[in-house]
């Protein structure tokens, strides 16, 4: 799949958030639509999985660290023909396969139930340690938000992925500059962030992580030295892709009225190419 | 029971993880700093690649563990009980039961073992909070013997494992044999009433309960070395014919043996009492002394099973 065909996957993928939105009539958009390129990328370019079977012992693994990212990688799941995009519209109803946070045993595809922060990066570097020593060749990609960062648990994961010289562990650092609260650097500086990571043993690179072409870049130079885990610095903008959300909080749980949910759908119909369609 | 019939319990872990380690290669040991002192060198200089050292930190190691175990390995994770149970509860709760993942946390030094070193190494909440976590087996094994085979039933039971062992060498109390998680062990017949107790407490309460019967009082002694999920029918036959049940426990009585046993009991009117630790932070000394201060030495057990029975 070339540079545009995945930047319209992305955007279909984005279509695909606010069709569970619209059934949820509420969501974690800010963060979903700041990673989604990356997860796009990710599981159209990059990783070894197979959708009709998705608990291969030798697939690549990935998971968000952030779960509440959910709806990104939900979004991207159908598209890669996961499950049928129909259960798109269960999401927010009882006992959906399609929960707020992750849920590895609901869903094909999940690899991980994350949600508390936090958590991801040790999961993942079990997972590094695993299949390396299957020696299946098997990689392991997280994405972890900025704001979970003061989170100590993810430096106990770096520490061990650095030490254990996991190569097979590339980490994005989805870095929008929001959180709940209002400007990560004001709520808690975890700046400079690719300099913690290197201090922690990591190779490190940062790039635009709303750009195709610089994310597989990424994964590249992940690829090029084995001997260390990478840690992607993906600068990006909160609810990328709607311009009247772009860098806002209040993007970051969105209840949207049906006018702002229409006029987001049709923004996106536009970016993509696609007619305005029917509701 | 002479000194040196007494085996350290660590000892007996890592011989009997080494043991299935052989058996199944999926087996692979994790240390928080924590492994050796576990009982797991013989493990690591057997197994030098299914041992894996991450240095002091709780949280990552069980997150790993759950990691690791997504790949198809059987990770066991040895460490203070305390620190396997609470430092890392959110790991513990989420990345290993609510993932159900096939996990094997070893508390040990479980209880107020650590007799010297004070209440932020003493462990009398665990059994409370990890049987709270859906689908994780709580074990808490009685001597040398039910460690060992406790050990291979948790490797072989498939999905998360706690179990709490001591510190201090501990005397052989049965002959080894299989372990059938969930299956409660009647050690002694009586009619007085049921006492229930677990773990490293459990040499101290035969001899008071032996002590009693040379007072002419028998009771029922069940030893439940799986504490999740508890032996119901066990329990609930016996105390049936005795009418009332005290629960025996090295941790705090909220929330433990004694709330499973109540648990398991709640549809049965009888009188309930409870042994346990008081609901307050524990003194240092002695091992020994600690459980005489406590009440949970043999001569302390059997006044106090003495009080309640005569108090009818």
């Amino acid at each position: 799949m070339n540079t545009r065909e995945l930047v319209t996957e992305a955007t279909l993928a984005r279509l695909n958030v606010l069709r569970m939105i619209r059934a949820g009539k509420s969501g974690h958009l800010g963060g979903a639509f700041s990673c989604i390129d990356i997860v796009t990328a990710l599981y159209f370019a990059v990783l070894r999985v197979e959708p009709s079977d998705p608990a291969d012992p030798d697939r690549d693994r990935f998971l968000l660290s952030a779960g509440h990212k959910a709806l990104s990688q939900y979004a991207v799941l159908a598209r890669r023909g996961f499950f049928p995009e129909e259960w798109l519209d269960t999401y927010g109803s009882v006992s959906t396969k399609l929960p707020g946070h992750p849920d590895m045993h609901k869903l094909p595809g999940v690899e991980a139930n994350t949600g508390a922060l936090g958590h991801g990066l040790a999961i993942a570097a079990g997972m590094a340690l695993g299949l390396r020593a299957a020696g299946n060749g098997g990689r392991v990609f997280t994405i972890l938000g900025d704001g979970e960062l003061p989170e100590g648990s993810n430096w106990e994961g770096a520490s061990i992925a650095s030490h254990h010289k996991l190569g097979n562990l590339v980490a994005f650092i989805d870095v929008n500059d929001l959180q709940i609260s209002g400007r990560t650097a004001d709520v808690m500086n975890m700046e400079p962030i690719a300099d913690k990571f290197r201090a922690f043993g990591w190779r490190t690179t940062t790039i635009d992580g709303n750009d195709i072409d610089s994310i597989l870049g990424s994964v590249r130079y992940a690829s090029s030295d084995p001997s260390a885990p990478t840690a992607v610095v993906a600068r990006t903008t909160k609810a990328k892709g709607i311009s009247f959300l772009e860098g806002t909080l209040a993007s970051h749980y969105w209840k949207p009225s049906a006018d702002e949910l229409r006029a987001a759908e049709s923004e996106l119909r536009a970016a993509s190419g696609l007619l305005v369609g029917k509701e | 029971m002479t000194v040196d019939t007494l085996v350290d319990p660590r000892r007996t872990l890592g011989e009997a993880v080494t043991q299935a380690a052989a058996q199944d290669e999926r087996v692979v040991v994790l240390s928080a700093d924590s492994g050796l002192s576990s009982g797991f060198r013989a493990f690591r200089e057997k197994y030098p690649d299914r041992y894996y050292e991450f240095g002091i930190q709780e949280h990552g190691v069980t997150g790993v563990a759950a990691g690791l175990a997504t790949t198809g390995r059987i990770p066991v994770f040895a460490a203070i009980a305390a620190f396997v149970t609470n430092r890392n509860f959110e790991a513990f709760r989420n990345d290993v039961a609510y993932m159900a993942q096939n996990v094997k946390i070893v508390g040990r030094n479980g209880g107020m073992t650590y007799s010297d070193l004070g209440p932020t190494h003493y462990s009398l909440e665990d059994y409370a909070i990890i049987r709270m976590l859906p689908g994780v087996v709580v074990l808490s094994p009685q001597d040398p013997g039910e460690i060992r085979e406790a050990a291979a039933a948790m490797i072989a039971h498939d999905g998360p494992v706690y179990m709490r062992i001591g510190g201090p060498a501990i005397p052989d109390l049965f002959p080894q044999e299989k372990f059938v998680i969930g299956d409660g062990r009647t050690i002694r017949h009586g009619d007085a009433a049921t006492v229930v107790t677990t773990g490293t407490i459990t040499p101290q309460v035969i001899r008071a309960v032996d002590q009693l019967g040379e007072l002419g009082i028998s009771v029922d002694l069940i030893g439940m070395p799986t504490i999740e999920p508890i032996d119901e029918a066990c329990i609930v036959e016996s105390v049936r014919r005795t009418g009332r049940v005290i629960t025996i426990e090295e941790h705090y009585v909220r929330g433990g043996l004694s709330a499973a046993v109540a648990d398991a009991l709640a549809r049965l009117a009888v009188i309930r009492d409870a042994i346990g630790l008081p609901h307050q932070h524990i003194v240092t000394g002695d091992y020994n002394a600690l459980l005489a201060k406590y009440g949970l030495d043999a001569e302390g057990l059997t006044a106090r099973l003495r009080g309640i029975l005569a108090s009818g």
